[in-house]
Parts: C-alpha cells; sequence; structure tokens
C-alpha cells in the first residue's frame, strides 16, 4: 500500500513536470512590458527625511532664464547668472541689482568689489553696478568655465571642456595650468563625462577640485601640486555614484564640504577630511532629473541651492 | 541699379546673420570625451580545437569501455565505474555541453537551415552513440550519458510501475522529440535545452525552476529508476528503435536461460520479457481480423493526428519570436495600447517595415502547419505501432531484455546463476 502511494506521488510529480514545461512552452504570459536593462535609482533615492537636520526656508525666484551659477560674499549677498543676466540679491531673495550680459553666464562670484562671471568660454568683469570693466580673451578652443574661485591675485577657472584647471592673475594672464595627467607627480587626470566640474579655494588658501569621473575631491597647492584626495564610488548615500558625481560644491565656514548630485539628486555635508557627515536634501526634495544644483553657504552657515528645474534659489538651514 | 545693389548687399547681410545664428554654441554642451581609454572588449578564447578532439576521443573510449563491461566482462561493477567517469568528465568538467541528447536539435536545425553551419564535433556526438547502439544496443545510456549516470546515483528504491502507466507515460518522449524536431526546424527554440534540467547542476548554476525541475527528477528517481531517460529523453527515442535492430545486444543469460526467475525483478526500467508461453492458439479468422484491424488503424491514426496537429499551428507558432512579435504589433496596433512591450520598442526603433514582421510570421506559421501534420502522423504513427506491438506479441519462452527500452546498465547479469555454458555447481545439486 505504502509503496503504491510513493509509486502515484512519484508519477503524479513527473506529470507535474510535463506539465510545466508545456504551460512555459505554450501558455506562459508574454514578458513584462517594462524595459528589463531600464535605469532605476528608484530605491537608491527613498530617504527617511526624519534623520534630516536641514530645514528648508522660503527659496527666491532669481526671474531669470537658465540659471547656472551662484555664489555669495562676505557680506551675505548673493550673485545669481543665467541666461543673458545676473542678479543681485539681498540675504532675503530681495532684488538690489540685475545687468545683462551677453551669452549664457556659466559661473559666477564675487571678490574685490568685481564680479566674474565665466562666459561659456570667457570670462568678463563687471562692478557692482553692473558696468563691465574687462573681457578676458577666450581661455582655450572648446572651453566651457563651470566655475571660478579667486584667491588674493590668484583666479581659478575650472574648464569642463579642456578638463583642465586655470591658475591667471587678477589682470587676466595665465599662470599655470592644474590637474593635466601627470603619471610622474602621481596626478589621475580629471574625468568630465558631462559638462559639471566645480572647484573652490580651503580655509588654509589651498585649491580644492572635483573630478567628476573619479567620484573624488582632489587638492592642490597654487603650483598645482597634488597635495591629496578623497572620495568612493558608491551606491550608498555616503559615495558618489552614477559616471560622474558629485556636480557641484561649496565648503562651509568650518571648511566641510557641501556637496551636490546627479541621477540620484541629493545634497549631502562631509567633514574636512572626506568623512561623510549628513544629508541636507533628500532627492525626493528636487524635481527627478534635475542637475547642476550649484551651491554657496553664506557667512550665517546658510545652504543656498540653485535649482535649475524650478528656476529657485532654495534656502536650508540646521535645525 | 543702385537699388538692385543696395537689395542685394542687404541680402549678403541677412544670409551671414543667419549663418552666425546656426554657429551659436549651446550650452550646456552633450556629453564631452572623458579622455577614459575604453579597454578592449576581453573574450574567454575559444578552446583549443585539439580538445574537442580529446572528447570525441573520450566518448569513444567510454562507449567501447561499457560495451565490453556489458558484452564481455557481463560486470554491473565496470558499467557503475564508467558511468562514474562520465558523470565527472561529460558532466561536470564538459558541464553537460557537448551532450548527444541536445545534438538532435543542432543536427535537425543543420538540415533545415543551411546556413547553420554544425559543428563537426556535435555531429560526432549525435552520430557515434548511434553507431555503437546499432551494434551493441544502448550503451550509451548504461555508462556515457551523464544524466543517466545522475539519476543512477539516486535509484536506491525502485518501484515497478503499473504497464499501461508506463506505456502511457513511455509516449512522452516521441511527443518531446516532435516537438524538438519543429522547433529547431523552424529555428524556434532548442527545447531540450530550455528544458535541461541537470546542467544546472552540472555548472552548479541555475535558475530556480531549473533547480526544481532537476530536484524533482532526483526526488522521483529514488523510486522511479532514471525518470528522465525512460519518460522524456528524445534522444532515448532514437536508439530506442536503432537497438531494436542491434547486431549484439546484452543477454541475461550467457548461455541458455533456466528460468529460474532470478532475474524477473531485477531490471529497475521494467525492461525484461517475461516467457509467455500459455499463449492461446488463434483462430485463422481472428488473425485476419485483428491484421483488419491494424491496417486500418495506421491510416486513421496517422491522418487524425496529422489533423491535430495541424490545428495547434498557432499554438505551436506562438512560441516562434517572430510569430510571437507579429501577434503583439497586431493587438498593439488595434488597441492602442499605452504600455508596448520592450520587443515591440525595439521593433520600432529598428525602423523596419510592419509588414515585412507579418509576412515573415505567414511564411513561419505555413512551417507550423506542415509540421503540425508531420508531427501528428508521426505521434499516430508511434501510437500505432505501440497498439501493433501489443496485439501481435510474439511467443517467447525465456527471459530476454526488450532490446528497445533495456538500457544495457547490466544489473540483471548479476542475478543471473548461470555461468557461461554450464550451471553453477549449487544449481545442478539443486536439479
Amino acid at each position: 500500500m505504502k509503496s503504491k502511494i510513493i509509486i502515484i506521488a512519484a508519477i503524479v510529480m513527473l506529470i507535474a513536470i510535463m506539465g510545466y514545461m508545456a504551460w512555459d512552452l505554450f501558455l506562459s504570459a508574454p514578458p513584462e512590458a517594462k524595459n528589463p536593462w531600464e535605469y532605476k535609482v528608484g530605491d537608491l533615492k527613498r530617504v527617511d527625511s526624519s534623520i534630516l537636520n536641514y530645514i528648508e526656508m522660503k527659496p527666491f525666484k532669481p526671474e531669470m532664464e537658465e540659471v547656472h551659477g551662484v555664489d555669495v560674499d562676505s557680506s551675505g549677498t548673493i550673485y545669481v547668472v543665467g541666461k543673458n543676466r545676473v542678479g543681485i540679491f539681498g540675504r532675503d531673495g530681495n532684488l538690489k541689482n540685475s545687468f545683462p550680459i551677453s551669452g549664457i553666464g556659466t559661473c559666477i562670484t564675487m571678490r574685490n568689489q568685481l564680479i566674474y562671471v565665466g562666459i561659456l568660454d570667457h570670462i568678463e568683469l563687471f562692478n557692482m553696478s553692473g558696468d563691465r570693466i574687462k573681457r578676458w580673451k577666450r581661455t582655450a578652443p572648446g572651453s566651457v568655465i563651470t566655475s571660478i574661485a579667486v584667491n588674493g591675485n590668484d583666479v581659478f577657472l575650472a574648464d569642463a571642456g579642456n578638463k583642465m584647471v586655470y591658475r591667471y592673475t587678477a589682470a587676466g594672464k595665465l599662470l599655470n595650468r592644474i590637474g593635466q595627467k601627470d603619471t610622474v607627480q602621481n596626478i589621475p587626470g580629471f574625468v568630465i563625462p558631462s559638462p559639471y566640474f566645480d572647484l573652490a579655494i580651503g580655509k588654509d588658501r589651498t585649491l580644492w577640485v572635483v573630478n567628476p569621473g573619479r567620484h573624488s575631491f582632489e587638492h592642490y597647492t597654487m603650483e598645482g601640486h597634488l597635495l591629496n584626495s578623497w572620495g568612493s564610488a558608491s551606491n550608498s548615500t555616503a559615495g558618489f555614484c552614477g559616471c560622474c558625481n558629485p556636480t557641484n560644491f561649496a565648503l562651509l565656514n568650518d571648511g566641510s564640504f557641501v556637496t551636490s548630485e546627479k541621477g540620484i539628486e541629493r545634497i549631502k555635508i562631509y567633514s574636512n577630511e572626506g568623512v561623510y557627515r549628513e544629508l541636507v536634501a533628500t532627492p525626493e526634495m528636487f524635481a527627478e532629473g534635475v542637475k547642476g544644483l550649484d551651491l554657496a553657504v553664506d557667512p550665517q552657515g546658510r545652504i543656498l541651492v540653485l535649482d535649475p528645474a524650478k528656476n529657485q534659489v532654495r534656502v536650508f538651514v540646521r535645525k | 541699379m543702385f537699388r538692385k545693389s543696395r537689395e542685394f548687399w542687404l541680402l549678403l547681410l541677412l544670409m551671414l546673420l543667419a549663418g552666425s545664428s546656426f554657429a551659436i554654441q549651446r550650452f550646456p554642451r552633450p556629453e564631452f570625451e572623458t579622455g577614459y581609454q575604453q579597454p578592449e572588449t576581453m573574450l574567454p578564447g575559444p578552446r583549443a580545437e585539439i580538445m574537442a578532439v580529446v572528447d570525441l576521443a573520450v566518448l569513444i573510449l567510454a562507449l567501447s569501455a561499457v560495451s565490453w563491461m556489458v558484452l564481455k566482462k557481463r560486470s554491473r561493477k565496470g558499467v557503475f565505474w564508467v558511468s562514474m567517469f562520465s558523470l565527472v568528465y561529460f558532466g561536470f568538467y564538459r558541464e553537460g555541453c557537448i551532450c548527444a541528447v541536445g545534438s538532435v536539435q543542432n543536427v535537425t536545425l543543420a538540415l533545415f537551415d543551411p546556413t547553420y553551419p554544425i559543428p563537426l564535433t556535435v555531429l560526432a556526438f549525435f552520430i557515434i552513440p548511434l553507431i555503437f547502439t546499432l551494434f551493441f544496443g544502448r550503451t550509451f545510456c548504461a555508462g556515457v550519458c551523464p544524466f543517466g549516470a545522475m539519476q543512477d546515483l539516486v535509484a536506491f528504491r525502485p518501484k515497478t510501475i503499473n504497464s499501461k502507466v508506463d506505456a502511457a507515460l513511455g509516449m512522452m518522449p516521441y511527443l518531446y522529440l516532435g516537438l524538438a524536431v519543429l522547433f529547431a526546424a523552424t529555428g524556434t527554440d532548442f527545447i531540450i535545452c530550455r528544458y535541461d534540467p541537470f546542467v544546472g547542476i552540472f555548472r552548479i548554476n541555475a535558475g530556480f525552476s531549473m533547480l526544481l525541475f532537476a530536484a524533482i527528477l532526483l526526488l522521483t528517481g529514488i523510486f522511479i529508476a532514471r525518470p528522465y531517460c525512460r519518460y522524456l529523453c528524445p534522444y532515448g527515442v532514437l536508439l530506442n528503435w536503432i537497438s531494436r535492430f542491434s547486431y549484439r545486444h546484452m543477454t541475461i543469460t550467457p548461455a541458455e536461460c533456466i528460468n529460474c526467475r532470478l532475474c524477473e525483478n531485477s531490471c529497475p526500467y521494467g525492461a525484461i520479457k517475461i516467457p509467455n508461453s500459455v499463449k492461446y492458439a488463434e483462430t485463422r479468422r481472428q488473425r485476419v481480423r485483428k491484421l483488419m484491424f491494424i491496417t486500418l488503424l495506421f491510416p486513421f491514426l496517422m491522418v487524425g493526428g496529422g489533423w491535430a496537429g495541424s490545428r495547434l499551428q498557432e499554438t505551436f507558432a506562438g512560441v516562434n519570436r517572430t510569430v510571437k512579435l507579429a501577434k503583439e504589433l497586431l493587438v498593439s496596433d488595434q488597441n492602442g495600447q499605452d504600455v508596448e512591450s520592450f520587443e515591440i520598442k525595439a521593433f520600432r526603433s529598428s525602423g523596419k517595415p510592419l509588414t515585412e514582421v507579418y509576412q515573415e510570421a505567414r511564411i513561419i506559421l505555413h512551417r507550423f502547419l506542415i509540421g503540425g501534420w508531420i508531427l501528428g502522423a508521426f505521434l499516430g504513427l508511434t501510437t500505432g505501432l505501440m497498439v501493433a506491438g501489443k496485439l501481435l506479441e510474439n511467443h517467447q519462452s525465456d527471459y530476454v531484455p526488450d532490446k528497445g527500452a533495456c538500457l544495457s546498465c547490466a544489473r540483471c547479469t548479476d542475478y543471473c546463476p548461470v555461468m557461461g555454458n554450464t550451471m553453477p555447481t549449487e544449481l545442478n545439486h539443486k536439479a
């Protein structure tokens, strides 16, 4: 009897296998409509916003097309550049001044009462009234200037088109190139797959440049000697992911880094040694696919985020 | 004159301005060149040609060794150890590929698609076991096929299956072979490989359904010896046919059978023919009736089967990728679906005209119509042969292996007390 049951069970299993084969071959549902190779980062974007130590304040609109760059001076005045226009705003976002420029402003900085505006492939200098003081000649063929930083008499330009940082005098004379691949000096060279390439002057008056293709920050002397670097490629919040991140950064008053990313749109803070500290803004706070979230930090430590999708300067303050 | 000249210069100026407006650079630019050196695509090197020769040599040596063990040495132990070697070599080392079972499809495709270059090794793996079977019976199944060796390892408690159930399940390999040939001939799929149960174990890498398939077969194999070989293996069908005409098939006894019945239950595959000496004598009329029935049965089964197969044309063709795509496109265009499948999106982006796919699908459908007729007729023929075999069973007085179903595993030889041309002493005493 027991033997009979075993045989029946075994035969049923065999028939089940044959049935499965027939079902799979002839009756199984057609493949799902969705693309199996779809680029999906939905899960990576989900972050618990209760862990945030920053809150968003009322943003303001710079009222210009295609915003690309933001900067803050020591008095807290905010400078925004976009297509054909520069806007100067007070701490609360009230417009102080606005003046036209000839072209698409890609980056901006203000030092020594001079406003430096990167206009695609060259630099123009304006006074606070908006009068053009000087127009530097084109940096190099194919240049796309994406960031400017001034340190005393030195002006540093990040050229995404030529994957190079240029050091100029305030008078516009080229002093040296920084970041060219050099195996002897152990300089890896900048990897810039997309037009986002940022730099800033550190507290110790040295130069920090983001190398987005290598997901790292590189630390240089004024002369272009590589001091050190930090950063890691990772899908976790503590790292940078995708082809090329971070896209932009700014330095907080204590020397730590505020970074922005594309793909997984988020703002994060790292210590001055490159250790991940916290999240300022989660991907849910940004429009999907927004790129080039330029950053600035004002003297009060507020983090200003230029959001090209919303055409706003968004303000984040520590709770 | 002056006015005309002014108009000319104005026109020229406008053209220059228009030209310069096209030259405005956009920001941000599209992706830049990164300077990153794309590494050369690394492909695994092809297997050395000499290794294909080694595979063939191992196949021939293993077949020879098993044939020798079965026919000369009559040693089950020897067959077992050769089968273990084959399991290691053809199973785990060669990862179940190249395989004689699957080669049926390659050979079929090569016959129907002249653009398909069948590797000589595959052809040899298809033909050599058939040649050995023609001479020595299914020695390939006994000790060379890794699938068989795998199942033999778990056949701990084989039970006898009811002969009717066994016959019904025994039809499955014919259906499987027919479908495998149909799908290979139409360039649709290699279903033997798709439902290969053990390759996942050999490669230690398989999807859930494949592992489950193997697990169920092995679990079943504890009580029903070699379930895949007996009730699924399509290559076994060919071996079964050829083995019936084998020149020197193994025998249970090395000399005359003494009808001691010791071997009666020794075969876990139910492949021993038991003597049917008490068969009643048929009248001439009964014989004529039987023959007439069989004569009418064959065309009826073949035409009926063919008709049924042709009715399944669309079901069979539904497995074909082109037909599937054409169907989806038709439904999508008729119903205006919002979400289109990835296949449809890929097709639309290819720019290929819709009519071309429909035309291709029509041709494939026609092939399946013919294939359906042939498959149905083939199944009708095999059913008829099975019925005729039962009806026209010949008288037989000894215990002999069923040459078609016998896997030449040599288990029964261990049970046979007959030694060479003399009876063992013990039995002589008893006699």
